[in-house]
């Protein structure tokens, strides 16, 4: 056992987290204090994601078929953290979920139109899953596309489209075969360019962050744009969870998150002229922190490592998963404990604590509990998967 | 970056769970229990013929150098086997007296690997904090060191050929050697929780033998020890969880099986998620010990999550298996008794927090 990054790694470390340096700049920060564009999107985001696109870091983990460097899922995560880390919002989902998918089973056109444009920080992709009817329960969607000679045309709802006022296309879930029967095998994956007619999309304002609902009115696409197989598209939408879950719980951003807090409360001198970190309440919360930051980050490590082997276990993704977000929320409480009166001041107020960053994650904290396949859900997961316990019928 | 065990360590691994498997089963712990002392003579020879008990000792001491990281899979299958052997104790304080006493002790290590001799380490003081520093104190005279104080909950101290202490002399913290069997050390047996047999020692201007001065020295010692019971945590907590999933799969209520209501799996889920990091934390910890590189902190982390987990896995552990669980006839019970052993020693959560706490306040402060 050997749990410290190799000199390769350490070196690609500290290459991206320079990089970023150049990358999250002044003007970016500036634009993100806009809340439709905290998400990315705006004209400076467009500009760095083109940027890291044409300096290679975007194929990163792609085959070299496709101009990729074929670098291994530990050296995708030691970027993962450290892209994250500097606070860009990188957008992961179609770079290394969706990306991928389009690459191994899009038409020629999608493959020549999308993926080029992905791999060169041109395109963003927003995910269509959820619907008003349909969350955990996913294949219940009711989102309907019919063949109509060459075209499909493609009516219904979903929600918590996140970056459709942005994206260049949607990647949506939609039953082809209405047979009630044929739950998870009447789906198929299709990709919407978000300026095809019948398409829309309308605010909602979460507790933190912009989402939308989006419509599809007798939207028409071309066959070319349906991704793999008819009636096939369960597996596209399933084959990278495992993934998907990881980026979910990533290491770095809470742990800059505690160094800054801890120095914060170094920094900071109480009346009677000592440092509210000399203060045993402090102390705890930092510690408490400190100690889930160490399991968080073996998690991590061991899942990247895992994958790299090509053994990435079902229940210890889940366990990863359910672990690190309500740890999460967990670490935004205690942190802004330390802060206290002042957790609560948001960013540009005056008296607000580093930026009203940590006032803002946890705001936005409980999402991922239930977002990017619900924690119960998981529970189940890591029972039945991991210790082999028998499940009720669903 | 690997988390894979090498190919010396599987078979540590293989041999220590074909050993404890094989003289673990209920009733061979039942008969020991009866005895005055929790203590398998047979088991403990068993494994030192199989060399076990050398695993991390030089080779020149009859041992295999494997080191600190393979000792702790030694003392994981201990645990999830709640196996009566002091491996904790002996082995650990052997590799610190090897470490810091050199050549004078070989044959004592030799006696260690071949299962002649027993050593421990006494780390808690009545009224004072495991990582303060002690109130027993050493004084030097020209017949050498002597140490005045009272250690408790030392593990098989009777049985002892020697005991690691620490103690305060003029220029700091330093670690020592004592023979409990003289005149000058009382000890009285305390009856614990886990039912190992421990002691009050009094120490009344005992001589003793210096091992190290350097402050540094006693924490590697109290680090390498914290870890050791962390480790053993990892196995007790696995298999009280794994009992769970398949007491729950197997009984039946409402006509189905108990594991099929949410509220029990994600119960034994919850287990599954505290087991796991609390294995990582502490081979993390164990893997810097190894290495000779700092380990306060890691120390410290997985003994809070040995806290927190032994006492949370536990407590589920009893409560999905209703009454069973706590029916001695049922081999549930050893492990949540060591469990709660496990958790209070070397350091309990509240405590190992705020020592951590300090630790970062002098990190961030400059």
């Amino acid at each position: 056992m050997k749990i410290e990054f190799t000199d390769t790694q350490k070196a690609l470390q500290t290459e991206v987290r320079e990089y970023m340096r150049d990358i999250v700049t002044d003007d970016l920060r500036e634009e993100m204090k806009n809340p439709e564009y905290f998400e990315g999107g705006g004209p400076v985001f467009r500009e760095k994601f083109a940027r890291m696109g044409r300096d290679g870091w975007i194929a990163l983990s792609w085959p070299s078929a496709l101009g990729g460097r074929e670098a291994t899922p530990m050296e995708q995560y030691i970027f993962t953290e450290e892209v994250m880390a500097s606070g860009f919002p990188y957008p992961f989902l179609t770079t290394d979920a969706v990306g991928p998918v389009l690459a191994e089973h899009g038409s020629a056109s999608i493959r020549d139109e999308v993926v080029k444009t992905i791999l060169q920080g041109e395109t963003v992709v927003a995910i269509g899953y959820s619907e008003p009817g349909a969350g955990t329960d996913l294949a219940s969607l009711t989102t309907r596309a019919k063949r109509d000679g060459d075209d499909w045309v493609i009516n219904g709802q979903k929600m918590w489209t996140s970056l459709a006022n942005f994206a260049d296309y949607i990647w949506l879930a939609a039953r082809t075969d209405p047979d009630e029967s044929k739950k998870h095998k009447g789906l198929t994956m299709f990709l919407i360019p978000a300026d095809t007619p019948g398409f829309s999309h309308t605010p909602v304002w979460t507790l933190g962050v912009r989402t939308n609902a989006t419509y599809y009115e007798n939207l028409r696409i071309p066959d070319r744009y349906r991704v793999g197989e008819v009636n096939r598209g369960w597996k596209l939408i399933t084959g990278q969870l495992n993934r998907e879950r990881l980026s979910l719980v990533n290491h770095g951003p809470v742990e800059a998150l505690y160094r800054r807090t801890a120095q914060w409360a170094a920094e900071t001198a109480l009346s009677d002229g000592s440092m509210l970190i000399s203060r045993p309440w402090v102390q705890h919360n930092l510690a408490r922190v400190k100690v889930g930051l160490d399991a968080l980050r073996m998690m991590c490590l061991k899942q990247a490592w895992a994958m790299t082997e090509g053994a990435l276990g079902m229940a210890e993704a889940s366990a990863a998963k359910v672990y690190g977000t309500e740890f999460f929320v967990e670490l935004y409480r205690l942190l802004l404990e330390i802060m206290g009166q002042s957790g609560v001041i948001c960013a540009d107020s005056p008296g607000a604590v580093l930026q009203g960053d940590i006032e803002h994650r946890y705001r936005v904290g409980s999402i991922l509990t239930f977002g990017g396949g619900c924690n119960e859900i998981q529970r189940d997961i890591i029972s039945a998967a991991g210790l082999w316990m028998p499940r009720a019928e669903r | 970056m690997d988390f894979s065990y090498t190919e010396e360590q599987q078979d540590v691994i293989k041999l220590a769970q074909q050993i404890l498997g094989d003289q673990t089963e209920p009733a061979a712990l039942k008969l020991i229990e009866e005895q005055r002392h929790r203590f398998d003579e047979k088991l403990w020879q068993d494994l030192a013929a199989s060399g076990l008990l050398g695993v991390a000792l030089s080779e020149a001491n009859g041992g295999m150098a494997f080191g600190f990281e393979t000792l702790c899979l030694l003392i994981e299958e201990v645990g999830r086997t709640v196996a009566p052997v002091p491996v904790i104790p002996v082995l650990v304080s052997a590799l610190f007296l090897e470490q810091l006493g050199g050549e004078a002790f070989a044959s004592t290590l030799a006696d260690v690997a071949t299962g002649k001799t027993l050593l421990s380490s006494a780390i808690s003081e009545p009224g004072a904090e495991v990582r303060e520093t002690p109130t027993t104190r050493a004084v030097a005279d020209e017949e050498g060191w002597r140490l005045w104080g009272t250690k408790t909950c030392v593990p098989i101290a009777e049985h002892c050929a020697g005991v690691l202490v620490a103690a305060q002399t003029q220029g700091g913290v330093a670690l020592f050697l004592v023979d409990p069997t003289t005149d000058t050390v009382t000890l009285q047996r305390q009856h614990v929780t886990c039912s190992e047999s421990q002691y009050l020692m009094e120490l009344e201007g005992t001589a003793a033998t210096l091992l190290s001065d350097v402050a540094a020295d006693v924490t590697a010692w109290l680090d390498a020890l914290t870890v050791a019971y962390a480790t053993m945590a990892v196995g007790v907590c696995d298999r009280m969880m794994r009992m769970s999933a398949s007491y729950t799969s197997e009984r039946q209520q409402f006509g189905v099986p108990v594991a099929t209501f949410q509220a029990v799996g994600h119960r034994v889920a919850d287990c599954f998620i505290d087991v796991e990091c609390l294995r990582l934390v502490t081979q993390q910890a164990a893997s810097l010990i190894d290495q000779g590189l700092p380990a306060t902190d890691a120390a410290l982390s997985a003994k809070i999550w040995t806290g927190d987990a032994t006492h949370r896995v536990s407590q589920a552990s009893q409560h999905v298996h209703g009454g069973i669980g706590v029916d001695r006839d049922y081999p549930l019970f050893r492990y949540c008794l060591w469990a709660r052993q496990l958790e209070l020693s070397a350091g309990s959560s509240a405590e190992m927090t705020a020592c951590l706490g300090k630790r970062i306040e002098s990190q961030f402060s400059s």
